[in-house]
Formats: C-alpha cells, structure tokens, sequence
C-alpha cells in the first residue's frame, strides 16, 4: 500500500446509511452516500425536507454513534474513537450551527457563546474576552448580557453562530444557518463563513435558499438519503467585491425581494 | 480540569438560584438530618469531657466492667440502653475480681426501678442503687450530713441525694427519717453533696438517687442480683493495665470464654449513657438516618426533574464538546452543592439546638473539626449517593434525540 504524500481528505464517506426505527418502522435516513471532502472545500446542501441532511450533518460532526459503512476523518476511521476522543474532537475541531437556535434559556448571551470554550479548559477571564470580541465582529456588542429570550430570531441566530464559531473550528457544519434571517442578515453571516473559508477552514451548510449557494465551492443536492448530484463551482469571480458594503445592485435586489415577500 | 470544576460549580449555583424554593425544599431533609447528627455530636462530646474530667479526677486507676460486648461504635452505644437489658454480671464475678492482685476496692452497681416515698413521692424515675461501701472510695462520693452505707449496721438503710431529700421532706436534712422503696421501709443514715453533674460514669445522678445495701438491693428484686457496672480501683496507676488484663482473663474463665462484658478504663469509660442522653441520642439517630434518606430521596427527584427538563441543554453541550464525564461532573456538582448547602445549614442549626438543649443539662455543647468533618461528609456521601444516577442518566442521554426533543 502506497501512502501518498498529500494529506487525507478531510471527511471520506463510504457507502454510507443511517437506519432509523426497527421492523416496520425501519428506514434509511441515509441510504448509500459516497463522499470525499477535501480541506478548505465550501460546501452547500440542498434538498426537499426528509431527505436526510440534519442526519447526515449529525454522522459528520459525530454525534451518531450507529452508523454502518466507513467513515474517515482525517483519514482516521472513526469508528476507532472512543466517546471521550469524539467529545474532544466536537470540541476543538468541529462548530455547529443548528437548525434552530438552540441557545441555552438560562444562560446570557455572552455565557451562550463561550460555551464551547469551557470544554476546551479556558479560564473564565480568556472566556469572556474571546467570547465578548466575536460577539462584536458579529455587531452584537451590546447585546452581551441579554438572556435569549430578549432577543429577535435574527439575533439569536447570530449568537449561535458566533458560538460554533467562538472555538475556532476548523470544520463548519451549518444546518440551515439563515433559516431565520432576513436577506441582509444572511449575507452577513454568508460573509462571515466566506472569510472563514478563505481562511482555509471546511464549510458544510445546508441551505434552502439557491441564491446562498453561490458562496460555495461545491454544491450537492440530496434526495431520498442519497447524493442526486455533485457540482463543483469555479471560485466566485466577485469574491473580492462581496468584502465590501453591499452594492446599489444587491440593495435594489433586497428591496424588491422584501416588497415580494409582503 | 481545574476550570471545569469552578464552571460546574457556578453553573450549580445558577440552576439553583433560578429554582430556589424548589432547591430550598430538597435541602430541607438534609438539613434536619444532619442538624440531628451535629446536635447529638456537640452534646455527647460535652458529656463525654465532663466525664472524663471525672475519671481523671478520681486519679487514673479507676476500671469499670459493664455487662455486654465491647463496642467501639459511639452511636451504637448512643443508642442502646444497657439498663434494662439483662445483665451478664453476676455476684461470683464481683468476688473473683476482689480476689485479684493489686485490686483496693470493688463496688457493684445494681440499679433498680421503683417507687420511692417519703413524706411525699419522689419522681417515678428516681434511681435506686444497690451497692457496696467502697463505692464511696471508688466514686470519691461526698457526704454532706450523716455517714456513708455500712452493711454492719442494720440492713434497711439508705443514703439519698440532697436534692431527693428537699423532693421528699421538703429539706436536706433527713437524717434518721423513714423513706419507703418499692414499699420497703428504710432508714435515712447520709445525705450526700450535692453534685450537679446528673451525667457521669456511674450513669446515675447521685443528687436525685437513693443508695441502698447490696443484700437490700437483692431483696427487693426478687433475691438476684442485677448488675449495670463493677468499679474497679486499682492500689495504683501504674498497676492499672495488669489489673485490667487479669480482670479480662478471669471473667472470660468464668463466662465460659464468651466475651459479654466489656473492661473499660480511662476515656472508653467516658461513654455517657444517662438516660435522658440515651432517649435524645435514640430519637436523634432516628430523624439522622430517616431525614437524610428522605433528603437523599428529594435531591435525586429534583435531579432527575432537573435532567429531563435539561434534555436539550446536554444535547447542546455534547454538540459543543462536552464528554459523557463533562456531563456527569455537571449533574453531580449540582446535587451535591444541593447537599451541602443542606449540610452546612444543618451543621449551623445543629449547633442552636444543642445549645438551646444545653440550657436544660449541666453541661455545653463542644465546637470541634470532628464534628464539622462528619456534618460535611455525611452530605457529601449522600449528594454523591443519590446524585450519581441522575448524573450518568443525563450522560447516557443520545444528543441527537436530546437535539430533537420539542423541535
Ligand atoms: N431521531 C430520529 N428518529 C427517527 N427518525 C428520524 C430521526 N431523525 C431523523 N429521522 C428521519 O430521517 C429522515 C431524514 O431526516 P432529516 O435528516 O432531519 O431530514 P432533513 O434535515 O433533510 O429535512 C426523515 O424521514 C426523519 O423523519
Ligand atoms: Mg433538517
């Protein structure tokens, strides 16, 4: 067996199902997905609601411990992991955005985002700080010592992503994290992932919006527990310019878009 | 890990702060659990120095043989009454030990129950002692007026305690007055000091008893002796320890080898088993053990409450990083700052009620660590006995279910 010099692919599916339920509620969540994820891809997925992208977005940040085929991570089969290595690994490497907020109720702002940053051993001062500085790039400053429940939907979805990202993980997994944004907001929060992208880190994110998908690097559609197609994008030309405050153009498109939606 | 402790502890107090009354409540049963125990600590730690400061007194070469095996253990002693139980002492054994080398004085001790009158009646828990003469020697007993027992003169005679005198004639001097015991006349020869140290290692309180005979003693008890002790004296300390080996070695002969006595000298004499301190130490061990279950009870219901409420919550934290042991370590500080917050409570109302008890007895309560270190154990064993099961509960939760719950 000849190792080749590169290093792994970041994630490596093999034939891949998830099986919910027993006897005659059995069925395949995911059904049969081959995947190679190199580092630093930008990934978007998309898909009608059921077919499998919360489950698979579980599989690959480890938290579905009965899954049968292969899965790689870093070239390691993590089957091989204990729950401790797993745990370690949810906490240094991976961040997660969920689907719905799921910020802790009692616990303010500020303690919602250094959440992860106790796992990893931080001391309360460092906590707070690096807690306090992601909270202001995220424009919610003021905001530090809100409870949740303060909150509009837009905020406390920021403050979960500024969570999965208080770690500095170098894997994304974003589970339609605009869901509850409006267009300014995501795009926003399609900048920040962008950055972090470009910073080298692996972005996976389920989106139902198609305009999002234009951030990404590849785009791939599911249906039914399986990848329907795989397309790999040429890197986006106006990358540069989405760094900027957005145009005239994309301000008269939000516009309309908001006069659609009323 | 240093930091994880100090986060789980502020995250304790958090939780518990936002469930107050419901966090007030699961203390409670610990509370009143440990606050029994600390109570009967502080009061039989005072006794035990008063007593102490007694056998000391009487010079250090004083042993005492008691019917039962030897035990080490306090609250089994506590809380058992050696009084009624029958006795394994026998009048042979008081002889065999009189026989001993270095042996200068021996004293039987029979306490018998009944009714004691005068001129009126005497309370209905009054002791009666039947003994011997050199009880007063061995118990350096004091007499205020008259003299001690002597089994020469005639046998119905009695020595009382002064304050029984004033109970009974209304003075303390009752010298040659008649006092009838379990309807037996008696003659009043002595009255003793007063003493006021009801509890002592005698386990009599000599101001309020009657002292009788031996022979006397027998004969209102159907003609058999009842013994509760032997006092031992030595002719010197240094003799002691030989006295207390051979004294060992010749009731075991005489018992046929079957250990049911117990030889007892220096502080193990110092045990006290008043009755009043046997009836408050029962009592006390009872609400301990059952408040501390029901407490223990309370603070796994309240955590097991507390876990299901939380589901989603560990199904964050186990997205963000944390271990099935971060999770464990979480629930477990949690129930056990329930705990010892129950504790220290306990501990503190402990210590005001053996003072306000203190008030009716001859001695103080005594603060020591020993106390403290068992008040704090006793909640941490219970915290950790009861809060473990909810904690690994709460670990073994599957995060993806927890993730979904009320999606
Ligand atoms: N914990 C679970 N137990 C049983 N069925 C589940 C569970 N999680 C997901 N499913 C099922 O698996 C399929 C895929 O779900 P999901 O991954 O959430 O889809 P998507 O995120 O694409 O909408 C659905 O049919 C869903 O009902
Ligand atoms: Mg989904």
């Amino acid at each position: 067996m000849a190792k080749s010099a590169s290093p792994p692919p970041v994630i490596e599916l093999r034939d891949l199902h998830k099986r919910f339920g027993i006897g005659d509620a059995e069925h395949f969540a995911i059904d049969g997905i081959d995947l190679t994820i190199q580092k630093g891809e930008f990934i978007a997925i998309m898909g009608p609601s059921g077919c499998g992208k919360t489950t698979l977005l579980n599989v690959l940040g480890l938290l579905d411990n009965s899954i049968e085929g292969e899965y790689l991570l870093n070239g390691k089969p993590i089957a091989s992991l204990s729950q401790r290595r797993k745990a370690k690994i949810r906490s240094e490497e991976i961040g997660f955005v969920f689907q719905s907020f799921n910020l802790i109720s009692r616990l303010n702002v500020i303690d919602n985002v250094a959440l992860p940053l106790i796992y990893k051993g931080m001391s309360k001062l460092k906590r707070e700080k690096k807690a306090s500085k992601i909270l202001h790039d995220f424009h919610l400053g003021e905001r530090e010592f809100y409870m949740p429940s303060q909150l509009s939907g837009g905020q406390m979805q920021r403050v979960a992503i500024a969570r999965a990202l208080v770690n500095e993980p170098s894997i994304i997994l974003a589970d339609e994290p605009t869901g509850n944004l409006d267009s300014h907001a995501s795009h926003i929060i399609m900048e920040e992932l962008s950055d972090l992208h470009q910073k080298g880190n692996t972005i996976i994110m389920v989106t139902h919006n198609p305009n999002l998908t234009t951030y990404a690097s590849r785009v791939i559609t599911m249906l039914d527990g399986k990848v329907d197609t795989d397309t790999f994008r040429l890197p986006l030309p106006a990358r540069e310019s989405t760094k900027k405050p957005l145009g005239n153009t994309t301000k008269k498109k939000l516009a309309r878009k908001k006069k659609d939606t009323k | 890990m240093r930091f994880l402790f100090l986060i789980h502890l502020q995250n304790a107090r958090q939780s518990i702060k936002s469930n107050r009354l419901r966090s007030f409540l699961t203390m409670v049963g610990i509370t009143i659990g440990v606050a029994s125990i600390t109570t009967i600590m502080a009061l039989s730690a005072g006794a035990n120095k008063i007593v102490s400061t007694q056998v000391d007194a009487l010079g250090g070469n004083i042993a005492v043989v008691r019917p039962g095996a030897p035990t080490n253990d306090a609250f089994s002693q506590l809380a058992g009454d050696h009084q009624f139980a029958a006795s394994t002492l026998t009048d042979i054994d008081v002889a065999s030990i009189k026989d001993i080398e270095h042996v200068s004085a021996v004293a039987p001790l029979m306490v018998i129950g009944g009714a004691v009158s005068g001129n009126s009646d005497a309370p209905a828990n009054t002791p009666i002692v039947a003994t011997t003469p050199e009880l007063q020697a061995v118990s350096n007993i004091q007499i205020a007026d008259g003299q001690f027992l002597d089994p020469n003169l005639i046998a119905s005679t009695a020595v009382i305690g002064p304050q029984l005198s004033v109970n009974l004639f209304g003075t303390e001097h009752s010298i040659g007055q008649t006092i009838r015991v379990k309807g037996e006349p008696f003659t009043i020869i002595g009255v003793m000091k007063r003493t006021n140290s009801p509890i002592n290692y005698n386990n009599v309180d000599f101001d309020n008893a009657v002292l009788i005979n031996l022979e006397s003693g027998r004969a209102l008890n159907q003609g058999s002796s009842h013994l509760q002790q032997i006092n031992v004296q030595s002719d010197s300390v240094t003799h002691l320890t030989s006295v207390i080996t051979t004294i060992n070695k010749t009731l075991l002969r005489n018992h046929l080898n079957e250990v049911d006595f117990a030889v007892l000298s220096g502080t193990q004499v110092a045990q006290p088993t008043s009755r009043i301190f046997t009836a408050i130490a029962g009592v006390s061990v009872a609400i301990a053990a059952i408040s501390l279950i029901v407490g223990g009870v309370g603070i796994m219901n309240i955590m097991l409450v507390s876990v299901a409420e939380r589901t989603r919550e560990i199904g964050i934290r186990k997205a963000l990083g944390a271990s099935n042991r971060d999770i464990v370590a979480q629930f477990l500080i949690e129930s056990l700052v329930l705990s010892i917050g129950g504790g220290v409570a306990g501990y503190l109302l402990g210590y005001a009620v053996a003072f306000a008890i203190s008030t009716f007895l001859t001695f103080d309560p005594i603060l020591n660590w020993e106390v403290a270190g068992v008040a704090i154990g006793v909640s941490l064993i219970i915290g950790t006995l009861f809060g473990i099961y909810p904690a690994i509960r709460a670990a073994r939760r599957d995060p993806i279910s927890a993730l979904r719950q009320y999606e």
